[in-house]
C-alpha cells in the first residue's frame, strides 16, 4: 500500500510526421487505499497516464513517486504494481493456476506452497476456485476477467492498476463486476488507479473521480463534487447519464441584484444569491441544467419556466425520457413514467435554481452553481493549481 | 436434396482421387525404378508393377560404391540443418522487431528485406560468387551455409513477421512486464512458446531450400568433396549416350528421405503454425 503522486507529468509522442502531446503536466496526489477513477473521452490520455505509473510508456517529463520513492526510471516489474488489462492479457498457454503463479514464481522468492496458498486465496476471493485448472481459452469473458484481476490481487502490489477491465463484458456483467471490485477494493485496501471512458463506473466507483480531455486536468474530486459543482462545460457535459442541457443566454440584471437569463424562446428568472457568484461584467453565459433536475409542470410560473414543443418520448420503464425542441436544440428532460406528454405537444419545463449552472460561453469556466453548498470559486482555484503548477 | 448431396459428395471424392493418383503417380515411379537394373528400368516389357523377380538393390549398392556418399548427405544435412538454424536466429527477432516494434524506417527496411525474396537465384549467383571469392569462402563448408542462409532469411522474416502480428493476445508481452519479466525473457518465455508452430513452419520453410539448393552449391564448390548432395546427384546422370535411370532414382529417393522425416518429425508444430493459432 501507498502513497501516488504525479508531478507535472507530460508524455509526448514524437512521431516523423507529427508531435502530439498526449499528457500535459498533469498532477495528481492520490492517498493511500484511494479507488482513484480517471475518466475522459478516447484519446484523453487517461491510458497513457495509467501506461506512466506502470512503467510501459517512458514519461517526457514530470515525475511519478510511489511510497514518496520516484519510480520514473524503474523498470515495471520493480514497481511493485499489478495491472488488469481490458483484453485480461492472459498467458493462453499456461492455466489459471500458472497464470496467478506466474508473477509470483517470477519476482518473489515465496516457497512453491506460500504460491500455492495466496493463489488459493485469491482465486476464492475472485470465485474462480473451480477454474484453477483450466486454460484461459476455455473460459467465458466474465471469467477471464476474474481471472485477470485474481491475477493482480494474488501479488499483493502497493498498487493496483486496472485499464478499462469492464470494458469487453455485457452490460449486466459489468454492473455485477462493478460491485465485485468495489467490494474487493474495500477488503484489500490497496491503492488503485482504474481508467474508464463510462462515467456512471466512475460515479459508482470512485473514492475521487479524475477527469481528463486532450491531456490535461479537468477536474479532481469526489463522485457528488463533480456531478453537483463541475468546473467547466466539459465536465458538466461528460458526467451524468443522458448529459447536461445547455442553452446560449444573456444575462440581464436588475437593480434589486436579481437578475434574468433571457435566450431563444428562453426566459428565466435568478436570483441574488446565484448572482452574486458571478463578476458584474459578465453577460454572456452559457445555462445549464440536467435532464434529470427539469420537469414537466404545467402550473408552473411563466418567469419561472420555458415552453417548449415535444420531440421524441423515450420509455425505459422506471422513467421516460422526454426530447424536446427548444429554438430548434435539443432539450432533454427525464421525468417519472407517468409523465408521458404526446409528440408534437407543447408543454411547459421548469426547474429549481438549485440545479442550474451557469458557464462562461467563452471559456465554458463554471461561473455559478445553483447547488446551496457550492464554493465555486474554492473549486476552480483548487482545480487550476492542481493543473498548473 | 439427399441425392444431391450424395451426388456432389461422390464428385468431391473422385475429383481428389484424380489429384491424389496425379501427386502420387510420379514418386512411385521413381521409387518403382530405383529398385530394378538398369536395363529393366528403361525396358517397355517391365510392367507398371514389376514382377516381383524385377525387384534388386543393385542401384543403392552402386551409388554406395560410386560416390562418396556419406560425404555429399552429411555435407547436406550440416549446410542445411546449420543454415536452417542460423536464418531462423536472424530472422526471428527481425520479424517480431518488424511486427511488434515501431522505429524509424521500419517500412523501408522490411520491404528491402521482402524485395530480395522476388529476386532470382540466378541473377545473384555471379555477384555472390565474387564476393565469397574475394573473401576466400569459394570451395568451404561454412561458405555454403552463410550463403544459403542468407538467402533463406528474407523469406523467413517475411513469413515470421505475419504469423508475429496475428495469434499473440494484445498486451501480453506487457503483462509478462509487469510480472517480473524484461523485454527479452518476456519474448523468450511468453511469446515465442506462444508461436513454436510457426517457428516450426518457418524452420520447413528454410530446410526444404537449402537442402534442395543446386545452382549455388554448383556455383560455389567447383571441389565436389565440400559440395552438397544435389549436385553429385547431377554428375550420376552419367553421359548423354546410356543414362543410369536406376541409379538416378534412387538417389533421388535418398535425396528426398531427410526432407520427409524432417517434415514428419515435425507435422504436427508445422500443421498448427500454417493452419493458424493454436487452440
Amino acid at each position: 500500500m501507498a502513497q501516488l503522486e504525479l508531478e507535472e507529468v507530460t508524455k509526448v509522442f514524437d512521431t516523423s510526421a507529427e508531435t502530439i502531446v498526449a499528457v500535459e503536466e498533469l498532477s495528481l496526489d492520490i492517498d493511500d487505499g484511494e479507488f482513484i477513477v480517471v475518466v475522459g473521452p478516447s484519446g484523453c490520455g487517461k491510458s497513457t497516464t495509467l501506461r506512466m505509473i506502470a512503467g510501459l510508456e517512458t514519461v517526457t517529463d514530470g515525475e511519478i513517486r510511489l511510497a514518496g520513492e520516484r519510480i520514473n526510471e524503474k523498470s515495471p516489474k520493480d514497481r511493485d504494481i499489478a495491472m488488469v488489462f481490458q483484453s485480461y492479457a492472459l498467458y493462453p498457454h499456461k492455466t489459471v493456476r500458472q497464470n496467478m503463479a506466474y508473477g509470483l514464481h517470477l519476482s518473489t522468492d515465496l516457497d512453491s506452497e506460500e504460491i500455492d496458498h495466496r493463489v488459493r486465496e485469491a482465486a476464492e476471493m475472485m470465485g474462480i476456485e473451480d477454474l484453477l485448472d483450466k486454460k484461459p481459452s476455455s473460459l467465458s469473458g466474465g471469467q477471464q476477467q476474474r481471472v485477470a484481476t485474481g491475477r493482480a490481487i494474488v501479488r499483493e502490489p502497493s498498487l493496483f492498476l486496472f485499464d478499462e477491465p469492464l470494458s469487453n463484458l455485457d452490460a449486466k456483467l459489468r454492473k455485477h463486476m462493478r460491485t465485485e471490485l468495489s467490494r474487493i477494493h474495500s477488503e484489500v485496501g490497496i491503492t488503485t488507479v482504474y481508467v474508464t471512458h463510462d462515467q456512471e463506473e466512475a460515479m459508482t466507483m470512485a473514492d475521487r473521480i479524475v477527469i481528463l480531455d486532450q491531456g490535461s486536468l479537468q477536474q479532481v474530486g469526489e463522485p457528488k463534487e463533480v456531478y453537483h459543482e463541475p468546473v467547466n462545460k466539459f465536465v458538466a457535459n461528460f458526467i451524468g447519464s443522458p448529459s447536461m442541457n445547455f442553452v446560449d443566454v444573456e444575462l440581464e440584471r436588475n437593480a434589486d441584484g436579481s437578475g434574468r437569463l433571457v435566450g431563444q424562446e428562453f426566459d428565466y428568472s435568478v436570483s441574488n444569491r446565484l448572482l452574486q457568484q458571478i463578476d458584474p461584467s459578465v453577460s454572456d453565459v452559457v445555462f445549464g441544467i440536467r435532464p434529470e433536475n427539469a420537469r414537466i409542470d404545467p402550473d408552473a410560473p411563466v418567469d419561472g419556466s420555458v415552453e417548449t414543443t415535444v420531440d421524441v418520448v423515450e420509455v425505459v420503464g422506471s422513467d421516460n425520457f422526454i426530447y424536446l425542441d427548444l429554438a430548434g436544440k435539443e432539450f432533454r428532460v427525464r421525468t417519472p413514467s407517468e409523465v408521458e406528454p404526446a409528440e408534437g405537444e407543447t408543454v411547459r419545463i421548469t426547474f429549481d435554481e438549485d440545479d442550474i449552472h451557469l458557464f462562461d460561453s467563452a471559456s465554458g469556466e463554471a461561473l455559478a452553481h445553483g447547488y446551496p453548498d457550492a464554493d465555486v470559486t474554492a473549486t476552480v482555484e483548487r482545480s487550476d493549481t492542481t493543473a498548473d503548477d | 436434396m439427399l441425392n444431391d448431396n450424395r451426388r456432389s459428395r461422390v464428385l468431391l471424392y473422385a475429383g481428389i482421387t484424380a489429384f491424389a493418383l496425379f501427386a502420387i503417380v510420379p514418386y512411385y515411379w521413381v521409387i518403382r525404378t530405383s529398385f530394378l537394373t538398369n536395363i529393366a528400368a528403361i525396358s517397355p516389357d517391365t510392367g507398371f508393377i514389376p514382377a516381383l523377380s524385377q525387384f534388386t538393390l543393385e542401384s543403392y549398392t552402386q551409388i554406395w560404391d560410386r560416390f562418396a556418399f556419406v560425404t555429399f548427405f552429411r555435407n547436406s544435412i550440416i549446410v542445411s540443418v546449420t543454415a536452417t538454424i542460423i536464418s531462423l536466429f536472424f530472422a526471428i527477432p527481425g520479424a517480431y522487431a518488424f511486427a511488434r516494434l515501431d522505429f524509424p524506417g521500419r517500412k523501408v527496411l522490411f520491404y528491402t528485406a521482402v524485395f530480395t525474396i522476388m529476386f532470382p537465384w540466378i541473377v545473384l549467383t555471379i555477384p555472390v560468387y565474387e564476393v565469397f571469392y574475394f573473401l576466400n569462402l569459394v570451395n568451404t563448408l561454412p561458405g555454403v551455409i552463410i550463403a544459403l542462409s542468407i538467402f533463406v532469411l528474407p523469406q523467413n522474416i517475411w513469413l515470421l513477421q505475419g504469423f508475429f502480428r496475428q495469434g499473440i493476445p494484445e498486451n501480453i508481452e506487457e503483462a509478462a512486464l509487469i510480472d517480473g519479466h524484461n523485454e527479452l525473457t518476456a519474448f523468450l518465455r511468453i511469446v515465442l512458446p506462444l508461436r513454436l508452430p510457426a517457428v516450426a513452419a518457418a524452420a520447413v520453410c528454410a530446410f526444404l531450400p537449402a537442402w534442395n539448393n543446386f545452382l549455388w552449391v554448383l556455383a560455389l564448390t567447383p571441389d565436389e568433396a565440400v559440395g552438397t548432395a544435389t549436385v553429385p546427384i547431377y554428375y550420376t546422370l552419367g553421359s548423354d549416350v546410356l543414362r543410369e535411370w536406376n541409379v538416378l532414382m534412387a538417389s533421388l529417393v535418398l535425396l528426398v528421405a531427410p526432407p520427409v522425416i524432417f517434415y514428419g518429425l515435425s507435422r504436427r508444430y508445422v500443421g498448427e503454425g500454417l493452419g493458424g493459432t493454436p487452440k
